[in-house]
């Protein structure tokens, strides 16, 4: 039965060349920016490379402070000595990690002054994180601790402050907004929440110790678990830390909350907003983003839909036969969407091919800094999925409509 | 002619439907990009209200987080310092300097009780900014005039508007002199007294919608938050290897402090990028869109005189010339396509009408955006139409009467 639907399918789509050419130009078309976008999406929320341990991965980005009639509020990022007298010492995870967000800063070489963007990290950053290290090292808790002027470089910045290989930018110095130092390592470009930055240099080098005792500040808390099953139970560990935070001026700030979140619920709570429930938000999210596409698909669906009511005008002296026979309208209504199902999984998979194209120009194009999409299985099967779902969408109509043609007419060949 | 087609229309409404449909979405689609591009356009000439040529920003990063508030002795100290480097014409301090992402706003509203005559909050955005701020940055006034040493010790604060502030705050009278409160509960609300009216100042840059704006002066002691971006004017053709002997001098100055030094022409570009790119992204997907449906259009068009050949073929036997046939599908796609068009345009003329969008689909806008969509979606449409049409009109009408 199935191999009578694809064989008809199959003689159906060859009698036609153009239009099979057509059809499947607009389902392409649709499907590549519908995945181009799925996958970016991926790549932002479940990445694999330098972040790629998202399974039991947590992280800290924001804190909120209430005053004591509820009047002010206040969100910012965390302080190093949050993280450090708070989050460090909590039991039962793999390590912590504390981080500022890139900040911009100038390098002086001579006459030349480039700008990148940098980052201040504790040792157990680059633990969280898996970084692949070109050249040189990577900084130790050694370092940290007696405040070395070390900077790590990516690959990019190293190439453009010291033409050359990797291992030539390793041991030189470098003027940044002021203070010397010196280059001990230079990893990979990556371009990820909390991967992203040029030049990295441990915390300790801070011009003053000042940072030592803010409770809210630059800094976002990485938190590595031990397995992925601990996650909810250290979201709830740090939402009770939270309530136990004393401000330094308790009188103006009486209430601090924060949130450990994965990456979907961090970027859910930054766009939604929610710093005050547990909720982050990623339901509505998630949602947002699944109505878009839906709306999105809406034109090429209803183009499809008008090329496909063409076709079935062609063919009614077949479905007249068909129904001479006995085949009821349920049985003709889902032929067709099965055909109209199999071209969008056949379009699907040139679209797969073409997004890795267009991915890789976006890669190239430096349109978005170091940017590295990886096509996985998951971005697979999400093209699948949204394939599957165009196709029902556009051909649900056109059956519906065919189903209800009248066989006698049918047959005579009149509408 | 006309009922004619409208007949023929008709008969084949469910059809028809569908396309106008697409051809709708497709119209509203195009409207919407024009309309974006379109107020873009109109806002990138509209006057900016000050002059960033040579001039660099440098923001103070203080060690401590903020904590200790500057005071006047410390700004003299910085201004001292920036003022004895030759590449430096001015200095002035603001709170944020211009193409800046950070943004303060507040309520003002005239004293009086509430309720009163003007007792209305005004909506505006401000800046603190010293005496040299306005020299920094080329402001001109319209009235009045900057602040200056004769307003130390004034009772209410010193500030400057914008034309529209004033126009919000005062309407019809003149703004210079007059004074005015902040709209909070608290018991004595800061009060101000303007001593000036810029033309126009739109610190978010050329791409911003204008806004109320207000200057006050930077007091310390009074301020609500310190002023913490230095701008400095320097002499043109200054190059950016200053920036190091300029980063080496302010630590002169406080050496646990960060500074971050950015000319405005810097920041001027990646505004703009950050404002143009998702018009860009969607203009791109937009194309696509476009394409698809010319491929649609064309194909459902295709199909249709594939269809109607016999219909075709006794027209042509009736007497009807080649070019009277491919006049009739030519006009038939025109009216399909203005039929979605103008209830297109019905629909989104609620868009002005309601005022969803305020001022940033203004009737001009409006306007541009319909005329723009309308000619690109009759040229799709046509285009779409030309080939079929050809080919129907090329046929014979024996070979049309026995087709099957």
């Amino acid at each position: 039965m199935f191999r009578n639907y694809l064989l008809t399918a199959w003689k159906v789509f060859m009698r036609r060349k153009l239009f099979t050419a057509i059809n499947l130009l607009c389902i392409v078309l649709t499907l590549v920016v519908l995945m181009v976008i799925a996958s970016l999406l991926e790549t932002a929320f479940r990445p694999s490379g330098v972040e790629g341990k998202s399974d039991r991965f947590l992280q800290v980005l924001m804190m909120r402070m209430e005053g004591p009639k509820g009047n002010r509020v206040s969100t910012t990022l965390p302080g190093y000595k949050l993280i450090e007298k708070y989050l460090k010492p909590m039991p039962g995870v793999e390590r912590v990690a504390a981080v500022t967000l890139p900040a911009s800063v100038s390098v002086y070489q001579g006459l030349n002054v480039s700008e990148l963007m940098m980052r201040r990290a504790d040792a157990d950053y680059w633990k969280v994180l898996d970084f692949r290290l070109l050249a040189g090292r990577l900084p130790t808790s050694a370092d940290d601790a007696a405040g070395r002027m070390i900077a790590v470089l990516n690959a990019s910045s190293a190439q453009r402050l010291f033409a050359g290989t990797p291992k030539q930018a390793v041991g030189q110095r470098i003027d940044v907004g002021g203070q010397v130092f010196e280059v001990v390592g230079v990893v990979e470009d990556a371009m990820h929440l909390n991967a992203y930055a040029d030049i990295w240099a441990p915390i300790s080098t801070f011009p003053t110790s000042d940072y030592r005792n803010q409770l809210s500040g630059l800094f976002t808390a990485l938190i590595l678990a031990e397995r992925a099953a601990d996650l909810p139970r250290i979201q709830e560990q740090v939402a009770r830390i939270a309530q136990g935070v004393v401000h330094d001026d308790p009188t103006e700030w009486n209430k601090i909350r924060f949130w450990a979140d994965s990456k979907l619920d961090v970027f859910a709570r930054i766009l939604t907003q929610s710093t005050d429930t547990p909720d982050s938000g990623a339901g509505k999210l998630l949602a947002g983003i699944v109505v878009a596409m839906l709306l999105f698909m809406l034109l090429p669906a209803l183009n499809l839909v008008n090329l496909n009511t063409g076709r079935i005008m062609e063919r009614r002296s077949e479905i007249g036969v068909r129904k001479a026979f006995g085949a009821t309208s349920s049985q003709l209504a889902v032929q067709l969407v099965v055909e109209n199902v199999l071209l969008c999984l056949a379009g699907g998979l040139i679209a797969l091919g073409a997004t890795a194209g267009v991915l890789a120009w976006l890669e190239s194009a430096d349109l978005i800094p170091y940017l590295q999409v990886d096509l996985n299985l998951a971005v697979f099967g999400w093209g699948m999925l949204i394939a599957t779902v165009f196709g029902l969408l556009s051909g649900v109509l056109p059956a519906w409509k065919m189903s209800r043609l009248d066989p006698v007419h049918a047959l005579k060949g009149a509408v | 002619m006309l009922r004619h087609l409208l007949k023929l229309t008709w008969k084949r409404k469910s059809r028809n439907l569908m396309l106008s449909l697409e051809i709708l979405i497709a119209f509203a689609i195009v409207f919407a990009l024009a309309a974006f591009g379109l107020r873009y356009l109109q806002l990138y000439r509209m006057p900016l209200g000050f002059d960033a040529a040579d001039v660099w920003s440098v923001t103070v990063k203080p060690g401590d987080n903020g904590n200790k508030r500057f005071d006047e002795a410390l700004y003299d100290g910085l201004r001292r310092e920036l003022s004895a480097l030759p590449e430096v014409k001015n200095v002035g301090f603001v709170t944020y300097e211009p193409y800046s992402m950070s943004t303060m706003t507040s309520d003002m509203r005239r004293g009086g009780p509430e309720g009163s005559a003007g007792g209305g909050a005004v909506h505006t955005e401000m800046i603190e900014g010293d005496d040299g701020a306005a020299g920094v940055l080329g402001l001109e006034l319209a009235d009045g005039r900057w602040f200056s040493k004769i307003d130390n010790g004034a009772a209410q604060r010193p500030v400057v508007l914008n034309r529209r502030m004033a126009e919000a705050m005062f309407p019809g009278e003149r703004a210079v002199g007059q004074q005015f409160i902040e709209a909070d509960d608290r018991e004595t609300p800061q009060a101000y007294r303007v001593v000036g009216v810029v033309g126009e100042y739109r610190g978010k840059g050329e791409l911003a919608a204008p806004d109320n704006f207000m200057f006050t002066r930077l007091e310390p002691g009074k301020n609500y938050r310190d002023a913490r971006t230095i701008l400095l004017k320097l002499r043109p053709g200054t190059t950016r290897d200053f920036e190091q002997r300029l980063n080496a001098r302010l630590k002169l100055v406080k050496n646990d402090w960060s500074y971050q030094i950015t000319p405005l022409s810097n920041m001027r570009a990646s505004m703009l990028k950050t404002q143009t790119v998702p018009l860009i992204i969607v203009g791109v997907i937009a194309a696509f869109m476009l394409l698809m449906v010319a491929f649609g259009l064309f194909g459902a068009l295709w199909q249709n005189t594939t269809q109607r050949i016999p219909e075709i073929g006794l027209r042509r036997a009736l007497g009807a010339s080649a070019s009277q046939i491919y006049r009739q599908i030519v006009a038939e796609q025109f009216m399909l396509s203005s039929t979605a068009i103008v209830l297109g345009l019905a629909l989104l003329v609620q868009l002005p009408l309601t005022g969803v969008f305020g001022e940033n689909l203004n009737w001009p806008v409006f306007a541009g955006a319909a005329l723009l969509s309308m000619a690109a979606i009759y040229l799709l449409s046509l285009l779409c139409a030309v080939y079929p049409g050809w080919r129907a009109s090329r046929l014979s009408p024996t070979e049309a009467l026995h087709y099957e």
